[in-house]
């Protein structure tokens, strides 16, 4: 019974035109016109527009300083670790903030608040930073931010919750997919042109300096004023929705329970540990790369700045490609052992030979990509349902702790010792990276082998386990009648997900799509 | 005849100089050559400047002489003998009067191999207003290293410093510090060149000359003088590394060589990283990419008439003309910090050759070699389980 009703929502969700039953549901009835009808497609598009838009100011806003860092390094007198402070400062806050972003989303704010009160966030921060410039403080730039940070990642974990809030099914992995287009997007957008905004910036003021530099990340800031209005707008459509569809509120259904770190399994502090391991060579290196280009391959500021922001071109449209790619194949475990090994290489060329960098920056884009879509789905495999929001706040938090104390250590090389030694100390990080992956390998063929299944074995495993689940559960389907309407909101993902964490574990009391959305919403980072 | 050898006038101070100094490196591959220095200075009657600094490194069958004067343009004069007891000799008066060559020799004759000299003629200051480091107009009147006062010099281990004001206004001082080497080794203070004990650093600074415009910056030019074999008339070599460990930002070095027949035999050379520091202790920040032009054929006789030393040891002198530049195209000007410094290496035969430090090596073979073991042991281990899996056990059902 729960299998028709769940197929029947399916089919509801994915149809264009709403069917009767649903327009019964929808409330008082009287025709509006497509646009305005918030179950229907063309209103929930424009509704995605602003979606997409929401994330582009912080996404933007980030790398300011890497695409600024000669001119904040001349203008400010900074050296290299006092310029690398200004992305510690971004992590410190949200190595707390991913345990609390769902449950004040949740339980605090509630989404449309919560939205746009991390939008305002964002926006002070930001122009607290451009002040900091223009006033020729360098605390106040850190401060902002600081303030910066606290909005930005807890702002995307909004993101995600207003998508799966609003799409369901197959749609939601197109627009899991725009979102993080828009975020590369933003990033790349801003590499390319902060520095012609700064050089024409410095023409009107008459000099370069500390002057011109607060007013192009005034500039800057525009764009988070212009995602505010996003999160106002998203605001009002939210609650409209509400009033007409009488749906709830959007949850991200995250529980956070930090008792539940002592069940981690060893193969999850060994995905934990690549994900830290692999995450610094790529950030910091970019934070601080158009420096590194200049000096070494004899590229001229714009040349650097667009070699810089590869890397996020190449992985808007390959995350999407690679995704479906590793979804279809499964195999996660080899996967990701071809991503570390190809930017192992990517470093190394960066390293030890003068080849042209945009081959290396391209491979690092891709296995950036690969990396993203094949890690961390594998936290959905080795941990049960009800710890998935745990594990993941907990996987983001050390990954936001690794960025902020490498950050300043990255800096600190560069002054001391140049490029070469850094970049054998990036080669170091992804070598310990690839020890956790060979262990990681060693320790799931030791258990079974769960995680480096092809994706075909996996589907047949599931069709086994959902039989027997599926008779087991018939005769306490009329006890759980009242959890029936909650069930039958199953989308395709969330089915996925709860089969898959049946492999290992017993199935909780209660099931959450939105947990499905975790594993996305790393991917933006 | 009559003390030829010694100081018209003057004392000779003969200072008994010698360096054992241990290689710095961790390992000694490489050129552990070693020279035993010694130092001798001849000072001049008058209060000023004027000196000649006479430094002899003996090696086990060659030997280095270098020269280094501040009558006129400071300059540098790189002798090399063949033998392990060639002297220097120095008619003073015929020296201070600078009217005939010959006054300074080194005898025996016969046993020179190869000379060289780089002469600090001129410093050039421009007005780069449109912040494009060109280097092509808007030229000040140029300082005219000749005419500067220069002090009296001062030695100290193996270095030897020597500072001169400009003569009307005595604002500012351009300095050169001298360092001869007995073996091979690397200077604490970037750009931390890699020095043997064929070579001698130069190090050039500027501090405190008041600037003309708040938009100007520096260019210092240079001539080597040869006699047999001058440096390189077309080029200055430029050599990528990929280490830039010891002079952060930095991947290339500058080369001037003089080779008989372009790409034999190097027999000296003049080397240098492409860039200045603003500070005197400089960091990573402080550095300041400098450019140098192509040299030109210069009048030999013009420098002959601008520097003693060279008018005493060269006859017939060929004199190549450089610029190095200071500063590109969006760097600071000289006025944010009063200071530029840029150092240069002059040597016979081969120039040193950087290499990768020992640590960096290190981190490397057990960064990368750790996980291949990894790999390979827990790949038998799978192999070796898999097949004891797949023989033997039948399952019941």
């Amino acid at each position: 019974m729960a299998d028709f009703e769940e197929r029947g929502s399916l089919l509801g969700d994915e149809d264009e035109v709403p069917l009767a039953g649903r327009q019964e549901a929808s409330g008082p009835g009287r025709p509006m016109s497509a646009i305005c009808d918030p179950s229907h497609l063309l209103h929930r598009v424009v509704v995605l527009v602003f979606m997409c838009f929401l994330g582009f100011g912080s996404y933007f806003c980030y790398d300011n300083p890497a695409a600024l860092q000669t001119q904040v390094i001349q203008d400010m007198n900074l050296n290299t670790a006092e310029f690398m402070q200004l992305y510690a400062w971004y992590s410190w806050p949200n190595v707390v903030l991913c345990f609390l972003g769902g449950f004040l989303i949740d339980r605090v704010f509630g989404i449309r608040l919560g939205t746009l009160i991390f939008s305002l966030f964002v926006c002070i921060g930001q122009v607290i930073f451009a002040a900091g410039a223009w006033a020729n403080h360098f605390w106040l730039m850190e401060a902002g931010r600081f303030v910066f940070g606290i909005g930005g990642e807890s702002l995307a974990v909004a993101q995600n919750t207003y998508a799966v809030n609003w799409f369901k099914g197959k749609e939601l992995n197109l627009v899991f997919g725009l979102q993080l287009s828009m975020a590369r997007l933003g990033s790349t957008v801003n590499m390319n042109i902060m520095g012609w905004v700064y050089s024409k910036v410095a023409v009107a003021v008459g000099s370069s300096g500390h002057t011109a530099l607060g007013i192009s990340l005034m500039i800057a800031a525009g764009t988070c004023v212009f995602s505010l209005i996003c999160a106002l707008v998203l605001a009002f459509f939210d609650k409209r929705a509400e009033r007409i569809l009488h749906k709830e509120q959007g949850r991200t259904g995250e529980v956070i329970k930090l008792t539940d770190v002592k069940d981690f399994s060893l193969s999850l502090w060994l995905i934990f540990i690549i994900c830290v391991f692999y995450y610094v060579a790529i950030f910091p290196f970019i934070g601080q790369g158009q420096v590194f280009f200049i000096e070494k391959f004899n590229f001229s500021p714009a040349q650097a700045r667009a070699v810089n922001s590869i890397v996020y071109i190449i992985s808007a449209p390959a995350s999407p490609i690679l995704g479906f790619i590793v979804d279809k194949t499964g195999r996660n475990i080899g996967w990701v052992f071809a991503a570390v090994i190809a930017t192992l290489c990517a470093h190394m060329m960066l390293a030890f030979t003068f080849w042209n960098p945009w081959i290396a920056m391209s491979l690092l884009g891709l296995s950036y990509s690969l990396l993203a879509c094949a890690l961390w789905p594998m936290v959905a495999f080795v941990v049960p349902e009800h710890q998935l929001g745990t594990a993941y706040g907990f996987m983001q938090s050390i990954q936001n702790l690794g960025l902020a104390v490498i950050a300043i250590l990255v800096g600190i090389i560069v002054d001391i010792r140049g490029y070469l030694v850094l970049e054998v100390f990036f080669c170091s990080c992804i070598c310990i990276a690839l020890m956790a992956v060979v262990g990681l390998y060693i320790v799931d063929f030791l258990k079974g082998g769960g995680l480096n299944r092809s994706a075909a074995a996996r589907a047949k495993l599931q069709k086994e386990t959902s039989t027997d689940a599926e008779r087991k559960r018939q005769p306490s389907m009329g006890m759980q009648g009242g959890s029936a309407a909650r069930l039958s909101s199953m989308s395709a993902f969330g089915l996925r997900n709860r089969y898959l964490s049946r492999l290992g574990a017993k199935l909780p009391d209660h099931c959450s799509t939105h947990l499905s959305t975790l594993a996305h919403r790393s991917v933006l980072k | 005849m009559a003390a030829a050898e010694t100081a018209g006038t003057g004392r000779v101070f003969v200072i008994l100089v010698v360096v054992f100094s241990l290689c710095e490196s961790l390992f000694s591959g490489g050129d552990s050559y070693k020279r035993e220095l010694t130092v001798t200075l001849y000072p001049n009657s008058t209060p000023s400047g004027g000196e000649l600094l006479h430094v002899k490194a003996v090696g086990g069958n060659d030997t280095l002489h270098f020269l280094f004067c501040s009558q006129g343009a400071p300059t540098l004069l790189m002798v090399h003998t063949n033998s392990s007891s060639s002297t220097v000799k120095v008619n003073w008066t015929e020296f201070l009067a600078r009217n005939t060559s010959g006054s300074l020799t080194v005898e025996p004759q016969s046993s020179v191999l190869y000379s060289t000299a780089v002469v600090f003629s001129r410093l050039l200051e421009y007005d780069d207003e449109n912040d494009t480091a060109e280097a092509k107009s808007n030229f000040f009147p140029a300082y005219e290293l000749k005419d500067f006062i220069w002090t009296q010099m001062n030695l100290s281990d193996s270095t030897a410093t020597l500072c001169g004001s400009p003569p009307r206004s005595g604002k500012g001082s351009l300095c050169l510090q001298l360092s001869v080497f007995g073996s091979e080794g690397r200077v604490d203070l970037c750009p931390r060149l890699l020095h043997s004990a064929n070579s001698s650093q130069l190090e050039v600074w500027i501090n405190g000359l008041p600037p003309r415009s708040n938009t100007s910056r520096f260019m210092l030019e240079l001539e080597g003088v040869g006699g047999a074999y001058p440096l390189s008339m077309n080029r200055v070599d430029v050599r990528k590394f990929i280490d830039d460990e010891y002079a952060p930002s930095i991947f290339q070095v500058s080369l001037w060589v003089s080779s008989p027949n372009n790409d034999s035999d190097i027999l000296g050379f003049v080397q240098w990283k492409p860039v200045a520091y603003r500070k005197s202790h400089p960091s990573l920040e402080d550095a300041t990419p400098c450019r140098n032009s192509d040299p030109q054929q210069q009048n030999g006789n013009s420098t002959s008439a601008s520097s003693a030393l060279i008018k005493a040891f060269y006859s017939d002198p060929v004199a190549m003309g450089m610029n190095v530049s200071f500063g590109i195209a969006g760097e600071p000007y000289y006025n944010s910090t009063m200071f530029l410094s840029w150092t240069m290496l002059m040597g016979v035969g081969s120039p040193p050759v950087d290499s990768i430090s020992p640590m960096v090596i290190g981190i490397l073979t057990a960064g990368l070699g750790i996980p291949i073991v990894l790999l390979l042991g827990g790949g038998a281990f799978i192999l070796i389980a898999k097949k004891r899996e797949s023989s033997g056990y039948e399952p019941i059902n």
